[in-house]
Formats: C-alpha cells, structure tokens, sequence
C-alpha cells in the first residue's frame, strides 16, 4: 500500500529526522509533526552552551521555522497527545483535535527519572528545566548534582564556569566506567576534583527543604549538608504511556523490529522511546537520528540501512570526548590499546577483539573515534601495534 | 599552514598550498586575512585527491571544517559530526541545518588555486 499520509509524534531529533529523511528520499505525501514545544530545538546544549547562556533558544532549532513550510511539514507546536488509536490510524490531542494518518511514529522521548527523595529538586530534560536551573547557577550558589555520568558532569562544568560551587555525588567510583574504560573514566572523573568540585561516592537518602534551600543527607555522613539546589541527573525512561494504553508492546521501551516497526504495523517508534527487541536502549543523540532514517525507509519500502556502531559525545572542561562501540575491560579475547597517553589530550583507547576494532573513546581527537567507527562498521582487520603508533595515520589502515 | 597570496588577486586564482602539503581525505585551513573572506576557508581534499574549498567554520558550532573527515564527498566536522557537501557547501546531515559557502579551487602543476568568493 503506498503510504499517503504520515504523522509524526515528537519534536526531538528522532522525530524531526524522520521527517526530514522522508522528504529527503522522496515522500510526497501529507506530513504532520507534532512538537510539545512550539519549535523543536536541539537538546545536547541544554546542559553546557544554553545552561551558561552562550546560546538561545533560536539557535538551537532543529531546523529553521521556514523549513517546515518549504518542506511541506505540517508542524503543531504545543502538542499533546492524549491517545493512540493504531486500528483506526488515530491520534488524538489534548486539545480534542483527532489526526488520521497511514502510519504513525512515535517519537515521544523519555523523561527524566526523579528518585522519590523528599524535596523539590531539578532535572534536565528540556528548555523549561534548563531555564528554572539557570536561574540558581549564580556565583557562589551551592549546587549538589546527583548524578556523575555525562549530563551531571557536563552541568559541573557548565556550573563552575559560572563559579558556583559544585558537589557531585555518585555511587560509582569513577562514573561512566561501562562505557569508556576503567583508565579513562578514572581519569575525566579526576577532572572535577582539577576544577574545584568536591565529588563523593555516595548516595542521597533524602532531600529536605529548608527556609534557605535543600538539605540533604549523604549517606555515611552524619549531618546534612545545605545546598541552594539540587539536580538529579540519574538517567531516563523511556515515554512509553501512549503506546502503552494503545496496547502496544513495551519493555524498557516500545518494541521494535529492525525497521522501527511496533507490535502494531501500523505504528513505528524511533529515539529515546523505542527499544530494539532483544538489545540494548542507546539513548544517545545519534541513535535517535538514525532512527529517523531507518523509520523513514520503512514507511518508504527502501532497504533499511544496516546497524552502525552506537557513538556518542560529551564535552566537559573544555574537552571533548568520544564514544564508539564497547569499551571492555581486557581478557583473554579483548585487549584494551592506548594511542599516545591517557591524561594527556589528544588521546585515544580502543578496544579490540582478535583483529577487529569494538570500541573506542578518545580525548580531542575525534577523527581517531571516526577511523574506529568505519573500521568496527566494516569489519576492517588491524593491528594493536598499528593503532598505538602515533605516526600511523588511522584512515590508511581502512586502506587495507 | 597559512598559505600566501603570491599570485594575488582573484583573476589567477590565490596560491594557497601545494597538493603535497594535504593527504588524501584531509584539509588545511587558510586564514581569512589572506584570503580576504568573513571566514577562513578550508581546503580539503577529496580520497581521489580532489581538491575543494568550503568556509571552514562549522555552521553548528564552532568547530575548524578543515579538521574534519573527508569522504563520499561530504567532510564531516570534527565536533558533532555534520555533514557538508564539497562541492555545493549544502548540508548533508545534522545537526548543522545552515549550509556553508564552497569556493572555487584550481589545481595547476601541482599548486593549489584559490578563488575566493567563487562558486566551484
């Protein structure tokens, strides 16, 4: 059946790439994006640029308002959606409007998690929270992020660039380790301590507001401390409610098959909402953009793009730091190779097994990470010794 | 690198390097006060060993063009991975959505020509 009309639901990257990869490969049809926000913006500098107010609202748009018209996207800002009707291709808003559409996709994000701790506090999900933090990061200001993986380090950062003093505090010690190696993760949660944040390996076991602010009590310490705020930076889940109540299969996020499909044929899911049945949730920045092209094949019937190694990126301290693949600890099939010296940027990690390329993080060297990607996506064998050498240039072993 | 203006102005193109001084699949920023333009410009150079030349500041942010991965005719910024087009500056993946501006290059005996302000 040629697809006539899509609706999209999200305005985060997901959605606004599902849409813009759907005009990009030729869809024609009627096109309708409904964004919670009235244009839908970029999220990764809600926690460094926007948070330090380097940058506005207007420059983190998605896209430009008049690429929604020359695109012919139909974009309603301020939607809420209410329900999902799959059989009848229906979604319904908040405002009583009902869309109908040939295929639906759900691009609905997550949510901040909130720990039941006891007291107001914040999150960082979108421009609202960012605006009501900003407010309390003036000069001085006691800040406790809860929290110490990439969004809790890079508001650190943002916030001892505003000189308010931060404490930091997560029961893992060092943070972050999963994902880039015990050395590395060692070294970047080291950093905080280098840039005058106290960070501790602990919990929060409640939170109490105070007439001047936040108490808060930290496990193994036998009074409270006081804060003038309090983030929470403990991960997401996933927004599952309408898919849910459509009767759709979730778990740990909407389920889906290699082409962004639903229980439902009808309905696909992409981003932060949606999980690839039998794999891990990626949560990052560029797996819901692809996402968006994988969905917008489907709908199209072109072959859906083969899956890429997941990458990432943060940037704390003025550093920027890069993820691909997995990062394992050595053993007897893993081995762990170090390009130049950890500590001191330009650095980069990889983790091979056999021959083959499965990870790597670097440093303020990006390019290492997008050798690394292209050799992990295409199978390309290498050598460890070849990879530690400096001198090597990394796209010539892609030669080979 | 910075290049020079040896050959001066715009009629014969600027002499900005030598097709030596760039491996395949990379590029080398030559600054705005020589090449007279808003911003420097990055000369990159395709796996084939073509040469293009793109404003070199990243339309996102404020990452160096000239530092990014060349491929499949698009470079790719070292920052967040937007993707521009070598030949027409157009964007061909996000987050950048503001394309960036080409200029015309020469090759001639194995120097690189630059005319700013030119579309290729």
């Amino acid at each position: 059946m040629t697809v006539s009309s899509v609706v999209v639901v999200g305005g985060g990257i997901a959605g606004v790439s599902t849409v813009a990869e759907l005009r990009k490969n030729g869809y024609v049809g009627d096109l309708t994006l409904l964004s919670a926000d009235v244009l839908p913006y970029d999220r990764p500098p809600l926690s460094k640029e926007y948070l330090a107010g380097s940058r506005d609202l207007d420059s983190i748009a998605l896209q430009a308002p008049e690429w929604y018209a020359e695109q012919r996207i139909s974009l309603i800002g301020g939607a809420v959606a209410v329900a999902l009707r799959p059989d009848a291709g229906e979604v319904e808003l908040a405002d009583g409007r009902v869309l109908t559409a040939d295929r639906i996709v759900l691009a609905t994000g997550g949510r901040a998690v909130r720990p039941a701790l006891g007291s107001p506090s914040h999150v960082l999900r979108d421009v609202a929270d960012a605006d009501r933090l900003r407010t309390q990061l003036v000069p001085g200001a006691r800040l406790l992020i809860v929290g110490g993986g990439l969004i809790g380090a890079e508001v650190a950062s943002t916030a001892r660039g505003l000189e308010a003093e931060v404490v930091l505090v997560d029961p893992l010690s060092p943070p972050l380790a999963a994902a880039v190696g015990i050395e590395v993760a060692t070294w970047l949660h080291a950093l905080h301590a280098d840039h005058g944040v106290e960070t501790l390996t602990t919990t929060v076991e409640t939170l109490l507001e105070t007439p001047t602010g936040v108490g808060a009590q930290l496990k193994g310490e036998p009074d409270s401390r006081e804060f003038d705020a309090v983030l929470l930076a403990v991960g997401l889940v996933p927004e599952t409610a309408l898919a849910e109540e459509a009767g759709l299969e979730t778990s740990r996020g909407i389920l889906v098959d290699a082409g962004q499909v639903t229980s439902h044929p009808a309905v696909l899911a992409v981003g932060d909402c949606a999980r690839l049945r039998d794999h891990h949730r990626p949560e990052h920045w560029e797996a819901a953009q692809v996402d968006g092209g994988r969905a917008a094949a489907t709908i199209l019937g072109a072959e859906v793009a083969p899956a890429t190694a997941p990458w990432w990126w943060s940037d704390r301290y003025g550093l920027h730091v890069e993820g691909v693949g997995e990062m394992r600890s050595p053993d007897a099939q893993h081995q762990t190779v170090v390009r130049g010296v950890v500590g001191e940027p330009p650095f980069a990690v990889f983790t091979l097994r056999g021959e083959r390329v499965i990870g790597a993080v670097a440093v303020d060297d990006p390019n290492a990470v997008r050798a690394a990607r292209r050799m992990i996506d295409r199978g390309v064998d290498v050598r460890a010794s070849d990879l530690a050498d400096p001198t090597q240039n990394l796209r010539s072993l892609l030669r080979r | 690198m910075t290049g020079n203006s040896g050959n001066g102005g715009n009629s014969t193109g600027i002499r900005v390097a030598s097709v030596d001084d760039i491996p395949e699949g990379e590029g080398i920023a030559i600054s705005s006060d020589i090449t007279g333009t808003e911003d420097d410009i990055a000369i990159l150079r395709d796996d084939d060993g073509t040469c293009w030349a793109l404003n070199d500041t990243c339309t996102h942010e404020t990452a160096s063009l000239a530092e990014g991965w060349v491929e499949d005719g698009d470079v790719e910024c070292p920052l967040h991975s937007s993707r521009f087009n070598l030949k027409t500056g157009k964007v061909d993946g996000l987050p950048a959505t503001r394309d960036t501006v080409p200029h015309r290059v020469e090759v001639r005996d194995g120097e690189i020509y630059l005319f700013p302000g030119e579309r290729p």
